[in-house]
């Protein structure tokens, strides 16, 4: 890595290395509490990906900064967010603009996400020959299976993970696309036009067919503590490391559901932290769960075999593996976070003092864009959430809107490839361009199925209820944006028979910066099981734009001169 | 599930404070709500009390019933402040004054024309250079020329007063049947029958009496009854930044643009003014349009730049309801037991003074106020 710079945190300066984000420097320097909540507490990051909102920091007097999205740069000035925070003087803004003043970028096929999903169906629609725009709201495209570091930050891959995300990204680049990062979609106008910011400016772009590729954030599950600084999501933890290579602090602990909780305890180990004890939900080793184990084998006996190993690993590297365990409450401590695991039917278990913990419970589909545009939805329980409903060859019922990736249904990062592929293929003909010779997304299609079987059995491997709101006391905050306690929550949602919007207009759950992502879920689940509300897409808060927090000079940057 | 003393058909503001009257009286009521296109659970919160620019640039032929309309204003922002009290919840009403926005002299001289006019109809209405302005509104950005005040304007948080409106109405046992549509009504015997469906499921109920405050679905249920109502259902967008320390302290709008803009007690700030919204799907649900985030935000920068570096957390849309700007308030003719409650334009403020009124004339009241101009009976 390359050369140290300096910012200052509040009165304090800290070293940082460029191309790491400013909250990776400030995590990596021991400072997790970053902003400060109406109701008095103070939060940290928490899903590491721009999601959560609860890592804002003002940075040389701009309000509002998500520490985790924002690079470091020599001489930062960071505060944390006060609530409210103040505005910065300003006397002139911008004259008045209309929509139909904002620049307008043109393409054959614009792809929103530059993970997996989108990187290849550009790689698949630009071979044909297509004029192809990505827009990625990351500094650097890859999604989240590539974990891609920033250039500046000069890091060598860490594995064979990292290197094909580069590789892919090459040969994007190689073959044409036109790969915009850091652009922030923040409207879906139709099945081919988006509105994003990008580098302060709005500008529309469109094309003649557009592929969703934005893949997927993590699931909550709300315990008392878990929005203590310190404690995140399993992925955040993990972006810190493998896109920034910054550790929250020496010991930790890991507690969810899911395969990813305990790669990413092996690959925090590696990077040198303690992991002292990883909690599984799932009773992995049940007889119950053997036709499901064998099953992974006979499709993916080396992701398989992969599994088995990072479970040795973790072992030897001294971790404790509880399975069918849960963290059921966290609390600070002297020193450090206590996070105390159990049976999530309750019972108390053991205790363990950290400096960081990581939840993780799966994923959620980032479909709000598909639902803005009108797409259809169907609630599929296998994955618990929407799944977008498309033709064999990734068309929702949008025409010329396709929709590739976990975005549509969480199915990994390798199917995620075969829907890219196949999404590209198709949209090229669609558009009565050609194929390279001897291409056809016949491959793809095999490919496919073969991974949708391995998921399907891996998940049955993992399967476990969700404890979605049991694990909660009554104080615990199920909306974390707008401070709405359990106990405040279901009293509304025992109030007649609400729809979420009435339950959200009633205690603001939902209405925060976040925009209702993870409590979201948890109320529509709640409302479905008590009052036998359908759980479809109207079951869910109505997907509007901005699908992110916008800055609204950003909104006016845009005009054409 | 039959025999209430009267039906309020629409759970908006209208129709929960027609109930809260009628119910403290002893009626019983019930309300019947489809919840789809509401102006209630989407507004913005204002009290208007001036002439809103829009409706005098939009239709200029109303102006005159406008200008008649306008003491009907101060009574509203009233009865909310008088409503407030007898709820004991804290409904954020705040008279902290309106502006009116001019970007130059020619606007400010059409202000001034206005304000004069609005004067002599009893409004506590003047107009302030940029220095006067500036000192009591220094968030105003150096476009600003100067503006209008208009005293008593201001604003509350609807989310509060729907709340609270809503549990007192529950502890007074006032029915509410949410997500329910009325499908037909018609006479039986001396009441009204009224056909519901709700979730697909049918049902019917009959009452003595039953007033209209379904907004903009008021046309077709008093269609139903051989009476022309001609409400217009209109989508309107409205944005919301994330939090800031208090930084806008009156109601602000502009002369000849679309936008009204106020900070909430939180700290967010609520920006709206009629920009449109869309419906979608075959049951027109209401949804945003993105343009309208560009048209309506850029001009709240211009307006007071410092929002410029806030962030845009939110939108949502909601349904206003349109005739002629005038309130529709009155029996249907032809039946001496239906009343129409449709408020004119800036229709949550007016929310519950029309809601007093025809709750007042299904009890043979007097209304209090001169109400022959709004009778339904005008569409003919
Ligand atoms: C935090 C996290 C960690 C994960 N780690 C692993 C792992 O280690 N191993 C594994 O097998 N699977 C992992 N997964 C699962 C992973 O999502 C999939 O395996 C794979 O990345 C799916 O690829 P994708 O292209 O569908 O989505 P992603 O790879 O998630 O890519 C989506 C891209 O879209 C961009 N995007 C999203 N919204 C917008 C917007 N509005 N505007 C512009 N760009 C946008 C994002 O920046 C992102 O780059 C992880 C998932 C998450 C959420
Ligand atoms: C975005 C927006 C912002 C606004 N901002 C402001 C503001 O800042 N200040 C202000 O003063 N005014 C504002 N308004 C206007 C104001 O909200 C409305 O005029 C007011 O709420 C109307 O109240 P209401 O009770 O008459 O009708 P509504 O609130 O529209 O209620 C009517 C109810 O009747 C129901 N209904 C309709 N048909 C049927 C049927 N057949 N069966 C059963 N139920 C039915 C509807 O579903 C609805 O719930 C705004 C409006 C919108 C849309
Ligand atoms: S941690 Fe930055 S947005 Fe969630």
């Amino acid at each position: 890595m390359s050369g140290r710079l300096t910012i200052t945190f509040e009165d304090r300066t800290i070293g940082a290395f460029p191309g790491q984000s400013l909250g990776a420097a400030l995590a990596a320097s021991g400072e997790l509490a970053l902003r400060h909540t109406a109701g008095g507490d103070c939060r940290g990051m928490f899903c590491g990906m721009g999601v959560c909102q609860d890592c804002l920091v003002t940075v040389d007097g701009a309000p509002n900064q998500r520490a985790c999205m924002v690079k470091v740069a020599d001489g930062m000035v960071v505060r944390r967010q006060a609530a409210p925070g103040e505005t910065p003087p300003a006397r002139v803004g911008a004259a008045p603009i209309l929509f139909e003043n904002l620049q307008t970028v043109t393409a054959d096929v614009l792809v929103i996400g530059g993970g997996a999903g989108g990187l290849s169906a550009a790689l698949a629609a630009r071979s044909c020959g297509l004029d192809v725009l990505l827009l990625d709201e990351r500094q650097t495209a890859g999604g989240q299976y590539y974990k891609q570091p920033s250039a500046a930050l000069k890091a060598e891959p860490l594995d064979r993970q990292q290197r094909d995300g580069a590789a892919l990204r090459q040969r994007c680049e190689g073959a044409g696309v036109r790969i915009i990062d850091g652009a922030e979609t923040f409207a879906a106008l139709d099945a081919g036009s988006v509105m994003a910011t990008h580098a302060g400016r709005t500008a529309v772009y469109r094309a003649r067919a557009m592929v969703i590729a934005t893949g997927a954030y993590e699931r909550a599950v709300p315990i008392p503590g878990w929005t203590l600084p310190g404690v995140m999501t399993t992925g955040a933890l993990q972006t810190l490391w493998r896109s920034h290579r910054a550790l929250p602090g020496r010991r930790i602990l890991i507690a969810g559901n899911g395969p990813l909780n305990l790669q990413v305890a092996c690959e925090v180990m590696a990077a040198g932290a303690d992991v002292v004890a990883v909690a599984e939900a799932a009773a992995l080793f049940a007889p119950a769960r053997a036709g499901a184990a064998l099953r992974m084998v006979l499709h993916d006996p080396a992701l398989t075999a992969t599994g088995l190993a990072l479970m040795a690993r973790a072992r030897l590297g001294g971790a404790t593996l509880h399975f069918g365990a849960v963290a059921r409450g966290i609390s600070a401590v002297e020193g450090g976070l206590e996070v105390e695991l159990g049976s999530a039917t309750g019972g108390h278990g053991e205790r363990f003092v950290v400096d960081a913990v990581a939840l993780g419970y799966g994923f959620q589909p980032s479909n709000e864009l598909l639902r803005a545009l009108g797409a259809r939805h169907d609630y599929d329980p296998g994955i618990r959430a929407l799944r977008t409903v498309r033709t064999r060859e990734c068309e929702t019922t949008v025409p010329n809107l396709f929709a590739v990736g976990d975005a549509c249904g969480l199915g990994g990062a390798p199917a995620a490839l075969a829907e890219g592929e196949i999404a590209g293929l198709a949209i090229a003909e669609r558009l009565g361009a050609r194929s390279p010779a001897g291409v056809s997304a016949d491959a793809a299609h095999r490919r496919l199925e073969g991974h949708r079987r391995f998921q399907a059995a891996l998940w049955r491997l993992y399967d476990a209820p969700s404890p979605r709101l049991s694990l909660a006391d009554d104080a615990t905050l199920i909306c974390r944006c707008e401070e709405v306690s359990k106990a405040a929550l279901l009293a509304a949602m025992a109030d007649g028979e609400p729809s979420i919007g009435a339950v959200k207009r009633r205690t603001r759950a939902g209405m925060g910066r976040c925009q209702g992502r993870y409590c979201g879920p948890l109320i529509a689940a709640h409302l479905a099981e008590e009052t036998g509300r359908p759980l479809d897409e109207r079951a869910l808060f109505a997907p509007r734009a901005p699908v992110k927090p916008v800055t609204i000079s950003d909104l006016v940057g845009g005009s054409a001169p | 599930m039959s025999g209430f003393d009267v039906l309020v058909a629409g759970g908006g503001i209208v129709g929960m404070t027609a109930a809260l009257d009628l119910a403290r009286e002893g009626r019983s009521v019930i309300i019947v709500d489809e919840g789809r296109h509401s102006g209630t659970t989407a507004n913005a919160g204002s009290l208007h009390i001036q002439m809103q620019s829009r409706f005098i640039r939009m239709y200029p032929e109303q102006v005159a019933d406008l200008e008649r309309s306008l003491p009907l204003y101060p009574a509203g922002a009233a009865r909310w402040r008088e409503l407030e009290a007898e709820l004991g919840a804290d409904l954020e009403i705040k008279s902290s004054g309106g502006l009116m926005v001019a970007d130059d002299a020619g606007q400010f001289a059409f202000l001034a024309d206005k304000c004069a006019r609005e004067r002599r109809l009893g409004l506590d209405v003047h107009m302030l250079e940029r220095a006067e302005l500036a000192r009591i509104a220094p968030y105003l950005g150096e476009a600003v020329h100067g503006a209008e005040l208009c005293v008593e304007e201001g604003k509350l948080n609807p989310l509060k007063a729907n709340e609270a409106i809503r549990t007192t109405l529950q502890a007074l046992g006032v029915q509410r049947l949410d997500e329910t549509v009325i499908t037909a009504l018609s006479p039986a015997g001396h009441g009204i029958e009224a056909r519901l469906s709700h979730r697909g499921g049918q049902r019917s109920l009959s009452a003595g009496q039953v007033i209209l405050a379904a907004g903009s679905g008021t046309g077709q249920l008093a269609a139903m009854l051989g009476v022309t109502i001609p409400t217009v259902a209109e989508p309107l967008h409205v944005n919301v930044t994330e939090a800031t320390a208090p930084l806008i302290g009156h109601l602000v709008q502009h002369a000849e643009r679309m936008i009204t803009m106020k900070q909430l007690g939180a700290g967010q700030v609520v920006i709206g003014g009629g920009w449109p919204a869309r419906f979608t799907g075959p049951e027109e649900f209401p949804t945003v349009d993105p343009a309208s985030m560009i048209g309506n935000l850029s001009l709240a920068q211009h307006i007071v730049p410092r929002l410029g570096s806030l962030r845009v957390i939110r939108t949502w849309a909601g349904v206003n309801t349109t005739t002629d700007g005038q309130c529709v308030l009155g029996k249907l003719p032809g039946h001496d037991n239906v009343f129409s409650a449709v408020p004119g334009d800036a229709g949550y403020t007016l929310g519950p003074l029309v809601g007093r009124m025809a709750a007042a004339l299904a009890m043979g009241r007097d209304p209090g106020h001169d109400i022959a101009r709004f009778t339904p009976a005008r569409f003919g």
